[in-house]
């Protein structure tokens, strides 16, 4: 085994090189810790500095107090001292450090005095070492100062000491987390005697706390703590280059506790003997609370509690989890498995008694037996108890009924247990008057249990109260007293209680859970509705949209949601929708963007904000930032659950929709490359085709002309015609191409007489093609149409062309008629027609029915071209295939003589070609 | 001399109505086919001497008739393809085809690319041991290329090169079919050899290197020896 450890352990240790590689980019913490003021913290930060500039570091001094002290004074002469921060703050005016001006300058290293400090509401943080982790995430290296009873774990231990509870604490993490911690030692003799020299600054009013506090016996252990700190992470810092430098040595603590909370105050003792356990044994933690499912969970001061204890925990370093289950114990144990715990840390009240069991709030770590059975079912764990004293445990029972004393709730019991048992004494006296009943308290456990079902278990005590006492009063002898006679009554009456008591305990423990699961339905339907309504989104904005709509009726507070907009972010919907944000807001939200936390109201970053912003987080990173607005009310476990799910739905559905747009645009490009390729490769063609005709036959003539027969020279020059006019044909083709895209192209509005263009343009395709049969057929009774003769012969002759290109060497139909108010012209083919799926694409351009080349010769452009011009002059268009009988394609064309139909051509709007 | 029969293959009227008589003129034999089933039966009936292929066909690829036909046939191909067809061919010309000319094309330059391609097939591939291009002499019996008598010395790269071009005067030798030869099937993609070879051999046997007379460059395709 030992061989096994030393392969293992042989490579530096990946976590370790990973927390390494972390800090690269950091600026790096160093922390002159002392064990009291007064010790010379910031003379040897000053003493310090002051080689170091020497040296041509650049280094300022963001802030620090000299309190009067003429020799720490002079020690800031030379230094550079970044000017202060000016900062209202309950109608004073109070300097603080410029944290702004601070990062604007940049410095290689940065002092700022008193870790501890608590900012003016104002400021960016609520507390200096936030301030300082800005600093150093910026890269700057800073230097501060801490005395050890600022340390959040030894909070209560310095309390225990020097009976002063201290207020301003620095979480363990802030110390834990210095690259460099430096002990500034005084021994408390001589600290003693520089307070009585009046060297040692304190405030004005602490005179008679100091005087408690600089005592020998204090200041020695305060010292002893300071140096054990000190110690401790020297002896992480030898274990941490072990293991980074790959060196064997007995490191491997391997210990990871579990630590159990609940909704008490024994809790937070709990937290803090498990954190300077865990820091004894270099483990890490886990804060866990166990949730019952079967139940609500605690009211709503037990889960403010709960959250305290988690942020006290995590503020220690340690990781916080919450766990939903019913058998306790089960639950620390499959944790325990998971995260291969060795230790576990659970609070021992020492409360016993089963009366909880069945109340309401059943405390999950207060069940007696609940150390008892972890210890019976745990297999190789050590399992730490926390005793707590009598006072926590009463605190943690008052905190417990504290929901069901609210004014309000007892009110409303009390409506509804008032008249309940009213109605129950009436019906009892009533009853009473007609026949003896010997077991009337019944009606009152009726009465109990309608109070228990309807309003909850404070209506149910209620109920059971009044009952037991209008029962005595009106059934027991003497009647109409509260004094009873009869020892069996007394015994009656007490039995009576204990079942009203618990039949109500019972039943209003089924209504509340019914309430529960009604609220949680309706919660998870509509968080499965919206869940829906994503999936049916395509673009990001519709998902944003969503999602506010419904925040807003799932937490009914003002939301607003954010997207990056460039650098910057912009609201991209909010509730209600005239949300406006002010520089702190917009500040938090994108401090939530750019680092990723939440930031904002009830946060560490810019609290003074209304709202409490939150980073939308999808996998390519954050796509959002979402703020919602708080108020007195804190949001309940079931707001934030509501909330996470929502954001998190959105947060993917944005995504989706951004990855959708980008491969429709993507789709967009390919096929708009796909379409110029095709027309590049069919204009080429085009042009070439009669162009090597021409090269070829003109060659042709010059070099071998004189071995031709007549006619064969004859030939080669018709072709050279007939080639040169097909280009001429393709290039006007081509230009009213462009015209008619560039929306330049103008129909003259005249009065056209259809008869005569269809003519014309037949004769002219007879002329280009002598061999071909063209039929006409033109109605007497045309109107005239009012258009633009040039454009529809143009078309004609388009549309002649492409029948005698298609339509084989059938007889080529042209017809003209009227129909009602319009004037139809249709060409028909009976050549092979148009597939059925092309049909609507023969208006395209460059569509043409084969490959691009080695098809028939055409540009592809006529029946484009002859669309735009007969939408340029007011009338549609439509291809139908096949024509007749199977075969053949017509082209049918429709004008309106109608004049309020074709009033867009009478009168075009301004401005606009037609 | 009996005439040469030509099969010109192409589906453009146009073109086989200018080309039937210039042919004829110039004294060969034309028939004619419009697909490219038709030109693979007029190959096995009417035996003719040399195809003139376009690439473009309705019916089949222009490419899939060269192949077809170097199954059974080694009759020469010309190949009648536009300019932005560069690869197509190259494709071609790999396959097996003789030449090409991109059209439009005067008919002397395409009665040229015929004779050409006749004169090969008539000797097989007995190339000429003694070729004059440009006053530059080269015998091939002797290993032997010189301006003027003035023996050039040429690396045995160079004058592998040149004879190649030698051996297929007058045609198009694709660079795939350079490098395969002269450098063997691995370096078939290593363009950047041949130009940096050709470029040397340009100056030691072109008169004028920065206008070459005798190597010229067809772009994109290869190289053509041009000989007196």
């Amino acid at each position: 085994m030992a061989q096994d450890d030393r392969t293992t352990h042989r490579r530096p240790d990946p976590d370790a090189l990973l927390a390494l590689a972390g800090k690269d980019g950091r600026g790096k913490l160093t922390v002159f810790l002392g064990a009291a003021p007064g010790v010379g913290k910031t003379y040897a930060m000053l003493a310090r500095a002051r080689r170091l500039k020497a040296d041509g570091v650049d280094l300022v001094i963001g802030l620090v107090e000299t309190h009067g002290r003429s020799e720490t004074a002079a020690l800031l002469e030379g230094l550079d001292v970044l000017p202060r921060m000016r900062v209202p703050h309950r109608g004073r005016m109070l300097e603080e450090f410029d944290l702004d001006a601070a990062l604007a300058r940049r410095p290689h290293i940065v002092i700022v005095d008193e870790l501890a400090h608590s900012n003016p509401e104002a400021c960016r943080h609520p507390k200096r070492y936030q301030d300082i982790e800005e600093l150093l995430g910026a890269g700057i290296h800073v230097w501060t100062a801490l005395n050890i009873q600022h340390l959040e774990s030894l909070g209560d231990l310095v309390a225990d000491i020097t009976g002063v509870v201290v207020r301003e604490r620095v979480p363990d993490v802030v110390l834990k987390r210095a690259d460099e911690v430096l002990l500034v030692d005084l021994p408390p003799s001589e600290l003693i005697e520089r307070l009585k020299e009046g060297k040692v600054y304190l405030p004005e009013n602490a005179g008679r706390a100091a005087d408690r506090f600089f005592r020998l016996g204090n200041l020695t252990a305060l010292r002893e703590l300071a140096l054990r700190r000190t110690a401790d992470r020297v002896d992480d810092q030898m274990v941490d280059y072990l293991k980074q430098n790959a060196i064997e040595g007995p490191w491997a603590s391997g210990e990871r506790m579990i630590v159990c909370v609940g909704a008490d105050t024994l809790s937070e003792k709990v937290v803090r003997v498990a954190s300077r356990l865990a820091s004894g044994l270099n483990a890490p933690w886990i804060v866990v609370s166990i949730e019952r499912a079967d139940q609500e969970a605690e009211g709503r001061a037990g889960i403010e509690q709960i959250e305290r204890i988690f942020r006290l925990a995590e503020q220690l370093g340690a990781e916080t989890r919450r766990v939903i289950g019913t058998d306790f114990v089960e639950e620390i144990l499959k944790l325990a498995r998971r995260e291969h715990a060795t230790q576990i840390v659970i609070g021992a009240p020492r409360a016993r008694g089963w009366g909880s069991s069945w109340s309401k709030g059943a405390r999950p770590f207060g069940s007696p037996s609940l150390p008892d059975a972890l210890a019976s079912r745990a297999s190789g764990l050590g399992i730490h108890l926390v005793t707590g004293d009598r006072e926590e445990v009463r605190t943690q029972r008052g905190l417990r009924r504290l929901p069901l004393l609210s004014r309000a709730g007892l009110i409303r019991a009390a409506l509804v247990a008032v008249p309940l048992v009213a109605l129950a004494t009436g019906t009892g006296v009533a009853i009473d008057r007609i026949m003896h009943l010997p077991n009337i308290s019944l009606l009152f456990l009726l009465a109990v249990l309608g109070a228990a079902v309807t309003a909850g278990y404070a209506a149910a005590l209620i109920a059971v109260i009044l009952s037991a006492l209008c029962y005595n009063f009106f059934f027991i002898a003497p009647f109409y007293t509260f004094t009873i006679a009869a020892p069996h009554e007394v015994f009656a009456l007490i039995v009576f209680f204990a079942v009203a008591v618990i039949a109500g305990g019972f039943a209003s423990r089924i209504q509340e859970q019914a309430a529960t699961a009604r609220v949680r339905a309706t919660a998870l339907q509509s968080l499965y509705d919206f869940s829906r309504k994503l999936a049916g989104t395509e673009k990001a904005e519709d998902a944003i949209w969503a999602a506010v709509s419904q925040l807003q009726a799932s937490l009914r507070r003002n939301v607003v949601l954010l997207i990056p907009d460039g650098p910057d972010l912009k609201i991209a919907a909010a509730w209600p929708p005239d949300t406006e944000l002010d520089v702190t807001d917009m500040t938090a939200a994108r401090w939530a963007e750019d680092k990723q936390e939440k930031a904002g109201h009830g946060t560490g970053t810019l609290p003074s904000s209304r709202f409490e912003f939150r980073p939308l987080l999808s996998p390519h990173g954050v796509v959002g930032v979402c703020g919602v607005e708080q108020t007195a009310e804190r949001m309940d476990v079931n707001a934030e659950r509501a909330l996470a799910a929502i954001l998190d739905q959105t947060a993917l559905a944005i995504d989706r929709a951004r990855l959708s747009e980008a491969s429709v645009a993507q789709a967009a490009r390919l096929e708009g490359e796909r379409y110029r390729d095709a027309l590049l490769s069919s204009i080429s063609h085009d042009l070439r085709t009669p162009l090597a005709t021409i090269t070829g036959s003109v060659t042709s003539l010059r070099q071998l002309g004189d071995r031709m027969s007549p006619e064969s020279r004859d030939d080669l020059l018709q072709s050279i015609e007939e080639e040169g006019s097909r280009m001429s044909r393709f290039v006007a083709n081509l230009l009213d191409m462009t015209r008619i895209e560039a929306g330049t192209l103008k129909a003259r509005r005249d009065w056209v007489d259809v008869g005569d263009v269809v003519q014309s343009a037949v004769e002219r395709t007879r002329r280009y093609f002598p061999g071909r049969i063209i039929e006409t057929g033109i109605a007497s009774d045309l109107p005239l149409i009012e258009g633009d003769a040039v454009l529809l012969g143009q078309v004609l002759f388009n549309l002649l062309d492409n029948a005698v290109k298609y339509g084989g060497d059938e007889p080529i139909n042209v017809y003209a008629r009227r129909d009602d108010q319009d004037v139809l012209i249709s060409v028909t083919d009976l050549g092979k027609g148009i597939p059925a799926d092309d049909i609507d694409r023969v208006f395209e351009k460059f569509y043409r029915r084969g490959k691009p080349d080695g098809r028939a010769p055409g540009t592809g452009l006529g029946l484009s071209i002859a669309r735009g011009f007969v939408e340029a002059m007011g009338g549609r268009i439509h291809a139908e295939s096949p024509a007749v009988k199977k075969r053949g394609t017509r082209i049918v064309m429709r004008f309106s003589t109608n004049k309020t139909a074709a009033l867009p051509l009478a009168e075009p709007p301004a401005g606009r070609p037609t | 001399m009996t005439q040469a029969r030509i099969l010109v293959v192409d589906d453009e009227p146009q073109i086989q109505r200018f080309l039937k008589p210039a042919l004829s003129a110039a004294g060969y034999e034309v028939i004619e086919a419009l697909c490219g089933a038709d030109a693979l039966k007029a190959v096995a009936t009417a035996a003719p001497d040399l195809v003139i292929l376009d690439l473009g066909l309705p019916d089949m690829d222009g490419k899939d008739v060269i192949s077809s036909l170097r199954g059974w046939s080694d009759l020469p191909i010309v190949i009648l393809s536009a300019r932005d067809r560069e690869s197509e061919k190259i494709a071609a010309l790999d396959l097996g085809a003789d030449d090409y000319i991109e059209k439009p094309f005067g008919i002397g330059e395409l009665t040229a690319r015929i004779r050409n391609a006749l004169r090969h097939r008539g000797k097989a591939d007995a190339a000429p041991t003694v070729m004059v291009a440009d006053g530059l002499t080269i015998d091939t019996v002797h290993r032997l290329v010189s301006r003027g008598g003035e023996p050039i010395r040429l690396t045995p790269k160079e004058y592998d090169l040149l004879t190649l071009l030698g051996r297929h005067a007058g045609r198009v030798v694709t660079h795939k079919t350079l490098l395969t030869a002269v450098w063997g099937p691995a370096h078939g993609e290593d363009l950047h050899y041949l130009r940096v070879f050709i470029g040397q051999l340009r100056q030691k046997i072109e008169r004028d290197p920065a206008r070459p007379a005798i190597v010229r460059t067809e772009p994109g395709v290869g190289y053509r020896l041009v000989v007196d």
